[in-house]
């Protein structure tokens, strides 16, 4: 156990340089990408935000509330993707779709090892990750929240929950590429973008069967809004706020379940999309 | 006309390059989307309240016009993604001007996403009671306008991303940050805070989607938009024209 972790922290520690080498090697290319990051983040949320100010408040939260729903959503979205975006790690489908798990297989390391450490990019993809941070400090700051070590622990918690359910979502969807190597590709994209197009919104005008399946089988829901009611104390049905947590093991569970049974797949069939001269077709 | 009219249709059959379960998603989360947004405009506007000449209905049409026509208020050439590909390459060497084959293709890939999405969402919303008729017959015009100058605007990304070295992410990034709210696609005008809308509505990107949806619901004054309107595509083509001809030396291909 401790070998192993020894040997994810060392392939963290990899990918982190890589990344630094990756904004180093040509500068100008590293600042500009860099900066579209944090232009697209703030962006994303931005429109909501006015809406907000506008209308002083949306579906029962003040205007700072909402503020914070975008600071917890930005944080979540950009830790996510700082921790598991690189490499199309997180677009797991564009790797399976494309016929690049060979490229994995033949390492010298358990793939969910790749996995989990491949996509960490601390340096070059870590703008929504501190764009979150200023935004969900800010808006705690105006709303006066209490800072203790067991709301901070709560929300890290959720976090995680968050992030495990964005990846669980993709990895299940994507787990269809080892089938439709073509048709397939671009799943995990759609998915990621479903749940982030509608994730940022205050949900509390929906009808109640929408919500429902907002909060299962399409959990845009727990993307941000129910962690960010129950984190505002706005919520605190005991079922409410273990709920996030139990949809993040099914998803988790259940995409485990689908991308080993596509590995199988794989290994049979294999995924043609090369031809002899290097062309994907 | 005729080789154009051949360019669009095969367009139309060549759209679904990554299959009907990658096109169906699209829809679907562009359908999740608007309901987000709808949800949004039902929360902040009371059923027969007016904000500003802002009504639920009419907002609710705006928000699902904006989504049917997305492919028209904001033109998308391939340019981007040939650029990097190298596709671009082929068509220099047909017998056919350069911005007409592209307008083809673009024009060709609307056909499935008007008819499959844009078209059904309309009639589900007529139905529903929220039908798109526009409240001022220069709805129209404006449209044409705003779809004219997109691809202007286009073009000239497509020269930002040849000066950038084929950074197509990059641009693409920056480009999504700017249309999501500069062009009022997401958000009308009326609806920004601090008396922003009224600046933003006149400039070359405020006149794309915002201009038309404006018109649609009444938000909009015609003269004053359709005559931003025609300022900006008599000076964003000649620019785009100019830039894409500066540009041609230093297009850079991967290929493959």
């Amino acid at each position: 156990m401790a070998a192993k972790i020894r040997q994810l922290l060392r392939l963290y520690a990899l990918y982190g340089r890589m990344d630094w080498h990756f904004l180093m090697r040509d500068k100008r290319t590293g600042f500009l990408c860099v900066i579209s990051d944090w232009f697209a983040t703030l962006s994303s949320i931005s429109g909501i935000a006015l809406l907000a100010i506008r209308f002083d408040g949306i579906g029962g939260l003040s205007a700072d509330e909402i503020l914070w729903m975008l600071g917890f959503f930005t944080l979540a979205d950009g830790t996510t993707w700082m921790l598991l975006g690189a490499f199309n790690n997180l677009h797991i489908s564009r790797r399976i779709g494309r016929g690049q798990v060979d490229h994995m297989l033949i390492q010298p390391v358990p793939l969910w090892m790749q996995l989990l450490t491949g996509g960490f990019m601390p340096f070059s993809g870590n703008s929504g990750f501190l764009a979150g941070v200023i935004l969900t400090a800010v808006a705690t700051a105006r709303l006066h929240l209490p800072l203790t070590p067991g709301w901070l622990a709560t929300l890290i918690l959720y976090l995680l929950a968050r992030m495990a359910i964005a990846a669980g979502c993709s990895f299940l969807t994507g787990s269809a590429a080892f089938y439709k190597p073509v048709a397939s590709e671009e799943l995990s994209s759609v998915t990621l973008d479903a749940l982030n197009a509608a994730g940022k919104y205050p949900l509390a005008a929906l009808p109640e069967w929408l919500l429902t399946v907002f909060m299962t089988v399409l959990p845009v829901g727990l993307m941000a809004y129910l962690p960010s009611m129950i984190l505002l104390h706005k919520i605190d049905a005991p079922l409410a706020c273990a709920w996030p947590f139990a949809v993040s093991a099914a998803f988790l569970s259940l995409a485990g379940w689908m991308f080993r049974k596509g590995l199988k797949h794989y290994a049979e069939h294999g995924c043609p999309r090369y031809k002899d001269m290097g062309h994907r077709c | 006309m005729k080789a154009f009219l051949a360019t669009a249709r095969l367009c139309v059959r060549n759209k679904n390059d990554f299959g009907v379960l990658w096109t169906l998603g699209e829809y679907l989360l562009k359908l999740i989307s608007l309901l987000a947004q709808a949800m949004v405009w039902c929360a902040v506007l009371p059923e027969g309240a007016a904000v500003d000449g802002m009504t639920r209905r009419s907002m609710l049409v705006y928000i699902a016009v904006s989504s049917a026509l997305a492919p028209l208020l904001d033109v998308r050439t391939p340019v981007s993604s040939w650029l990097h590909e190298g596709t671009m390459l082929d068509l220099f060497r047909r017998p056919c001007s350069v911005y007409g084959q592209l307008v083809a293709h673009t024009a060709g890939s609307w056909c499935i996403p008007l008819c499959c999405y844009g078209l059904p969402l309309l009639g589900i919303a007529s139905l529903l009671g929220y039908p798109p008729v526009p409240a001022s017959p220069w709805f129209f015009l404006s449209l044409a306008l705003c779809v004219a100058q997109g691809f202007a605007v286009d073009f000239l990304f497509a020269c930002l991303l040849i000066r950038m070295n084929n950074l197509e992410w990059t641009v693409h990034s920056i480009r999504n940050a700017l249309t999501a709210l500069l062009t009022g696609g997401l958000i009308p005008f009326a609806a920004l805070p601090w008396g922003l809308g009224r600046w933003l509505e006149l400039s070359p990107l405020g006149t794309l989607a915002g201009a038309p949806l404006a018109l649609l619901t009444g938000l909009g004054d015609p003269t004053r938009l359709l005559t931003a309107q025609i300022f900006w595509n008599c000076t964003l083509w000649p620019l785009a024209l100019w830039a894409f001809r500066a540009s041609r030396e230093r297009m850079v291909s991967y290929g493959g």
